[in-house]
């Protein structure tokens, strides 16, 4: 299922003129036929649907996977794309939900295949601060504590998930996740204060006291 | 360890772990290749089929689905009208008291008068009126069932002894 990444080429970037445009313009274009306009839509997006799918796989292989079949679904969709709501949470949408389908089928294979840790990791203060001596893990280094708040986020269900990955992961509002996930805003706050509840109690070595 | 459940700076701060783990260098700039790639490898942009496109029309901006709108309900007039011409070639009596019809639907309707009227065939039987004995080949048409030709009402006088 997945693909090599290394073998594929780079491709080149999308035409000046085409960076300019703004979405509705670009599947306009992107809807008659017009794949260098798509183009630029995938490299506006890419970055944030990649990291959603794989903080709700939590491995990098189908996350790959899951965002090009989320790409290429949309584009095949495009006809059906009305512009009620905007590119970005209709593209979400579909992310979304083949990700939920996906781990729906997977449910007894979870295996972790986490991407390797960036260099401001090691410097960020809160994130130094949490790794502290005053915990029974004061061994545990980042890479670690990466792979246990991952395993914590795997025993969450998918919705609850998603909404801890779209808010407190990627900074999305209560109104876009809502809107992404078709709920009212009222159960995004819901889900997302049982999910954190959820995960506090999981990773309770971790966490500092205030 | 303990911590007031709904205090979850300490968890934020811990989930925003995640946010430094990016993909392998140089990821993103071949993933919209590898997407356009295979996209280009199918064919593009399917053609739709016709329901596909039929569908799309509909959804299509208000002014064509109103323009749709308007030909369906025009066809229903229409098709209501040529119903009632039809109406009126089987009964005449009825253009006299649609005077609102066109003149070619009155006309219509007195040619149906004429074929009406046009002698029928001998019937087989011709002695007398249609009987329970001969119920179908009696000469003369069957009495109108409510306006009985000959029959006057009259008041009945009652006088009791």
């Amino acid at each position: 299922m997945s693909t090599s990444v290394l073998e594929q080429p780079t491709a080149p970037p999308a035409p000046p003129v085409l960076t300019t445009l703004d979405d509705r313009a670009l599947v306009r274009r992107a809807k008659s036929g017009d794949l260098a306009a798509y183009d630029e839509l995938v490299r506006r997006y890419q970055e944030r649907i990649y990291a959603t799918l794989y903080h709700m796989t939590a491995n990098h292989e189908d996350a790959n996977d899951l965002a090009q079949e989320a790409f290429i679904k949309a584009y095949h969709s495009l006809r059906s794309f009305k512009g009620d709501s905007t590119f970005f949470t209709w593209l979400y949408r579909i992310a979304v939900n083949r990700a939920i389908n996906f781990l729906k089928q997977r449910k007894h294979k979870t295996h972790l295949s986490l991407n390797d840790l960036d260099f401001n990791a090691e410097h960020d203060p809160d994130l130094v601060a949490l790794i502290s001596d005053k915990t029974p893990r004061r061994e545990a280094g980042l890479a670690e504590l990466q792979e246990k708040l991952n395993a914590a986020m795997l025993q969450l269900s998918e919705t609850h998930r998603l909404v801890v990955a779209l808010h407190d992961v990627q900074g999305l509002s209560h109104e876009e996740i809502s809107r992404i996930m078709d709920c009212n805003v009222g159960t995004v706050r819901s889900r997302l204060f049982y999910a954190r509840q959820q995960l506090q109690s999981l990773l309770s070595d971790y966490l500092k006291s205030a | 360890m303990s911590q007031s459940p709904d205090n979850f700076d300490a968890l934020q701060k811990l989930l925003a772990l995640k946010r430094h783990e990016p993909p392998p260098p140089g990821y993103f700039n071949r993933f919209a290749g590898r997407v356009i790639a295979q996209l280009e490898s199918e064919g593009g942009m399917q053609s739709p089929t016709w329901w596909q496109r039929w569908w799309e029309a509909l959804n299509s901006p208000p002014v064509l689905a109103l323009s749709y709108g308007a030909v369906i309900v025009g066809l229903v007039m229409l098709g209501t009208g040529l119903l009632q011409t039809l109406e009126l070639e089987a009964d005449p009596s009825l253009a006299a008291s649609q005077p609102w019809l066109p003149r070619e639907s009155l006309s219509m309707a007195a040619a149906a008068t004429v074929v009406a009227e046009v002698p029928r065939p001998p019937a087989i039987d011709s002695a007398g009126p249609a009987s329970s004995f001969s119920p179908v080949l009696g000469n003369s048409a069957p009495p109108f069932l409510f306006n009985p030709n000959g029959l006057t009402a009259q008041r009945v006088s009652y006088q009791p002894r």
